[in-house]
């Protein structure tokens, strides 16, 4: 099942430049693997050793995943996952 | 008479984000509007920071923008002061508005702001933009969901530079606009506190969503943690694209 993720502007570098893209999984966490296959670096932009970066928030549709199962929440088909990192300036 | 004619806002951060808001905010007409800065005016400002032209390029932003609000929106009182947020002045400059704006540039500034407005029970506006990405977040002044709830703590992993992550011009003129529609919004009794305003610069989406209130949160969370301004918490900033 292929998932939509919307790519914030900052890590578009890794995506040619689309701001949604496409992932396979089951879960948040499988996505992220596939995402990183399709598009190398981008886990780890999004992932450290204790699991998403505490700079970094990934919403399945409107939901946190970090209320709904971090990255074991299961998707169903249609959802989109979005990804909002911390930024400062102005 | 409207809902914010007698309402003292503080602007913390008079630079791409502020300068917008806080020339919707005069010529909304609040009652005061306090400027906080210490930077100076560089000329690498000016694509950016509307309210500074050429001849202001060396001169300390806070009374370089206080000329400009008083010949746009003369009727408003301006409160300077020429010093960046710090720990040791936080709770008691927050203390004195009933309202805090905060566009600021570096990480350790945001969550200054946000523990001192907690402290004080002071409500806040926070925004950000770097290159085309821009968010906004208005939060209450009795809890969360907070700037805590979402960005837990100060950034330290490998942030890319500031410099080279760079901020479109045009983007802090939307998102320092929709910082003052949310401040307004506020002080107008609206609900849209804890909602997170986002915008993408390149394909001009903007949306909003919820942000959930964490349970955990040292700042708003069950067994809040934070109670006071430990300078120990803010580090020099730094800036982080993701």
């Amino acid at each position: 099942m292929d998932t939509i993720v919307r790519i914030p502007a900052a890590l578009r570098t890794l995506t040619g430049g689309a701001d949604e893209v496409k992932a396979a999984g089951a879960t948040v966490g499988d996505v992220i693997e596939d995402l990183d296959k399709r598009h190398p670096g981008l886990k780890d932009r999004l992932l450290d050793e204790k699991g998403v970066r505490r700079f970094i928030n990934i919403y399945v549709g409107e939901e946190d995943v970090r209320f709904t199962g971090g990255l074991a929440t299961e998707l169903k088909a249609g959802d989109q996952i979005s990804i909002i990192p911390a930024i400062a300036g102005g | 008479m409207t809902a914010w004619g007698s309402a003292r806002v503080l602007v913390v951060g008079v630079g791409g984000l502020g300068c917008p808001a806080a020339i919707a905010l005069a010529r909304a007409g609040v009652g005061a509007l306090g400027l906080a800065d210490d930077d100076l005016v560089d000329v690498t400002n000016l694509h950016r920071q509307l309210l500074f032209h050429d001849e202001d390029v060396g001169r300390s932003k806070v009374p370089a923008a206080a000329a400009r609000l008083e010949a746009i929106a003369p009727s408003v009182r301006l409160e300077l002061h020429e010093t960046r947020l710090l720990p040791a002045n936080a709770v008691s400059l927050v203390s004195r508005y009933d309202l805090v704006v905060e566009g600021s540039d570096n990480f350790a500034t945001k969550f200054l702001a946000a523990d001192a407005c907690a402290i004080a029970k002071r409500p806040i506006v926070h925004a950000a933009a770097v290159r085309w990405h821009g968010t906004a977040l208005a939060v209450g002044p009795e809890g969360g969901p907070c700037y805590r709830c979402l960005f837990e703590d100060v950034p330290l992993e490998n942030p890319p530079n500031c410099a080279e992550a760079g901020v479109v011009g045009p983007m802090v003129g939307v998102v320092g606009a929709a910082q003052a529609d949310l401040a307004l919004s506020v002080l107008a009794g609206e609900d849209v506190l804890g909602e997170l305003f986002t915008f993408d610069g390149k394909t001009l989406a903007s949306r909003r969503r919820r942000v959930p209130r964490r349970k955990g949160c040292s700042l708003c969370g069950d067994e809040r943690r934070i109670h006071d301004i430990d300078p120990k918490r803010y580090v020099e900033g730094v800036c982080v694209t993701g």
